[in-house]
């Protein structure tokens, strides 16, 4: 087993192991740097998301699949996984130290979080009816009536999915219209099972040991409280940058990292790729290709720029 | 050796990494799909105050999502 005594200093430490990360971690691997990717969980939000149609090459491919693909892919070349954890990240003249281990450059892939809704009962029904991942808890709703709370496409997904097992799927959207790619926004109105409830906020959610209603911020139907069994949230999702924020990595105002098109942030040495970054389309694709680069411009950084 | 139950459903991705993980090391368990078995379903929300999946009966310690630190400590390894 290699320690963090054997090993003195890896060439870069990938921080995040969705696709971005993993596809880094893939080229990291071609270039022969000494490299170990850490994220406490391998695969990423890709996994949680069902079928994907459009990576190209693969016409329909499990998000699953497509990271246990790239993970494979990566462990050919030798490449160090660990799923820990990072906590700390530390600058240190020319190199960093990421959970104590040190490297010389970090690929900094983290992703992005679920937006929580930051109303009164949704921590606490955490897991008792507010739920974050429908290809997850949905089937535990069979016949029972939930909701979807956003307007994005993600969230018309969301609402379809559950329609398999739902006998009622209700979309709460804070705006006048949901902003569904036209072929599921057709879907969602087609739907008999769906229905689309604009311009209200939830407010609260209520329950005993689970949820059992929602309180909107006007009324609906003459009430205001609304009786249902869960509520799902697809708001959007926020960068996890803080860790790189705490040792002077710039962000913009949405917290992404700003990076250029070289993968590079104002930190020379540390690079930033995936869903965390600004940039405007995210797509696995696109986190992949960013990944790529940023495993290049490292390359690049260790083998003409670094003093030895 | 604790009796390991897993409550899971088909299509959720932490599900099939818990149970990799205890396959990877030659741990016995009971798989109660609790998409299918309603009566599971219940069994799992009684247990562990959750509607959320997966949830791992380790001898009794109920363990809430696919938490590896919190699986090695409950089966010491």
């Amino acid at each position: 087993m290699i320690t963090k005594e054997i090993i003195k200093m890896y060439d870069t430490i990938i921080v995040g192991g969705g696709v971005a990360g993993l596809g880094a971690a893939v080229y990291c691997g071609r270039f022969e740097l000494k490299t170990l990717v850490l994220a406490d969980k391998i695969g990423g939000t890709i996994i949680l998301t069902g079928d994907i149609y459009n990576y190209p090459g693969f016409k329909k491919i499990s998000g699953m699949e497509l990271a246990d693909k790239i993970k494979e892919h990566a462990g050919d070349y030798g490449i160090e996984i660990k799923e820990e954890k990072v906590s700390k990240i530390e600058k240190h003249g020319n190199f960093f130290k990421v959970n104590g281990y040190k490297t010389k450059t970090i690929i900094f892939a983290t992703g992005t979080e679920w937006r929580k809704l930051n109303v009164r009962g949704e921590k606490e029904f955490s897991g008792k009816g507010v739920h974050y991942c429908s290809l997850c808890d949905g089937v535990l709703y069979k016949n029972k009536i939930v909701c979807v709370v956003g307007g994005s496409d993600s969230a018309a997904k969301e609402a379809l999915m559950l329609t398999q097992w739902a006998k009622k799927v209700y979309i709460i959207y804070r705006k006048e219209k949901i902003r569904a790619e036209p072929i599921n926004l057709k879907r969602v109105q087609e739907s008999k099972k769906i229905e689309v409830i604009n311009n209200t906020n939830v407010v609260s959610i209520k329950g005993d040991k689970f949820v059992n209603a929602v309180v909107f911020d006007k009324a609906y139907k003459g009430s205001k409280e609304f009786k249902l069994d869960a509520v799902f949230v697809e708001i959007g999702h926020i960068p996890v940058s803080g860790l790189a924020k705490g040792i002077g990595v710039k962000l913009n105002d949405k917290n992404e990292i700003i990076v250029d098109k070289d993968s590079k942030t104002n930190i020379k040495g540390f690079y930033a790729c995936g869903d965390v970054v600004d940039s405007k389309f995210k797509q696995a694709i696109t986190g992949v290709a960013e990944g790529v680069i940023a495993a290049y411009n490292a390359y690049e950084y260790l083998t003409k720029e670094l003093p030895v | 050796m604790a009796k390991v139950i897993v409550y899971s459903t088909d299509m959720c991705p932490w599900c099939h990494k818990a149970k990799d993980f205890l396959k990877e090391h030659k741990i016995k368990f009971e798989d109660k799909n609790v998409g299918e078995d309603d009566a599971a379903r219940d069994e799992m929300a009684e247990k562990s105050g959750q509607m959320g999946v997966p949830v791992i009966d380790i001898g009794g310690e109920i363990i809430i999502g696919f938490d590896i630190e919190a699986i090695k400590k409950a089966l010491k390894i």
